[in-house]
């Protein structure tokens, strides 16, 4: 019991990136060496955020919250990533999907490999879900017609 | 690389804690069954490179227009608007 609670109290929490600082120390699967994002969220732009690139602003991703999307969505999180990312409990991680969009008319979202990110160190990590044959890299999200 | 012939039926060991298992061979397609602890992610090479062709797909200008969704949930309801602030849905971590 002693040594468990000297193990607890060792490990200390990184301190927290700024405001909306993402850090993914692996980058993303295909851009490994863009490690430091901003998460913009323009309420008028909801349900979609952007994960912009913090050396080129004018690059970035968009995400979305994927419970919004399937409410069903169960991620299977590998548990090597679970403490590669500091994950203690599941309210601690936040989840963005991201989205490609194929035109005016279609967008997906990969549900394969959420960014899954610590709330409270703000790093994060694009995760293979250990049940991503479950899901698609290209699920379709229901776009309507541009009004414009 | 290390090119082993196994007949079906036959294992390879790795690490002394990875057992990898030639199940069956039919014609072109060699089933392996794998058994690894969890701690060890095993994935089809495939998946890899889906995921980094979607994400090199997706990279975008941020003037990009966003698509407009269908029946779209009001703005409160998504934990993306209480950014790395506030408590998200809970996702099913369960290995954790």
């Amino acid at each position: 019991m002693k040594c468990a609670e000297t193990i607890e109290t060792e490990i200390e929490t990184p301190a927290a990136l700024p405001a909306n600082q993402v850090r993914l120390p692996m980058g993303l699967l295909g851009f490994e060496q863009i490690k430091d994002y901003v998460l913009l969220v323009n309420p008028a732009e909801a349900p979609f955020a952007w994960l912009q690139v913090e050396a080129n602003v004018s690059l970035a991703f968009i995400v979305i919250d994927p419970f919004l999307v399937l409410p069903g969505y169960q991620p299977d999180i590998p548990q090597p990533d679970v403490a590669f990312i500091g994950l203690k409990e599941p309210n601690d991680a936040l989840l963005l999907n991201i989205v490609t969009v194929h035109g005016p008319n279609r967008a997906t979202v990969n549900l394969k490999g959420p960014i899954v990110i610590n709330r409270l160190t703000h790093v994060g990590k694009q995760v293979i879900l250990a049940n991503a044959s479950e899901y698609s890299v290209q699920h379709p999200l229901p776009v309507t017609e541009n009004a414009v | 690389m290390l090119i082993l012939s196994r007949k079906s039926g036959e294992s390879i060991v790795i690490d002394g804690r990875i057992h990898v298992k030639i199940v069956r061979v039919e014609g072109d397609v060699v089933k392996v069954g794998i058994e690894a602890p969890s701690d060890v992610p095993v994935h089809r090479q495939e998946v890899y490179e889906e995921i980094q062709l979607s994400n090199q797909k997706a990279l975008t200008r941020q003037s990009s227009p966003l698509p407009r969704l269908a029946g779209a949930p009001a703005q409160s309801e998504s934990a993306v608007n209480r950014p790395l602030t506030r408590v998200a849905r809970k996702p099913s971590l369960q290995n954790l």
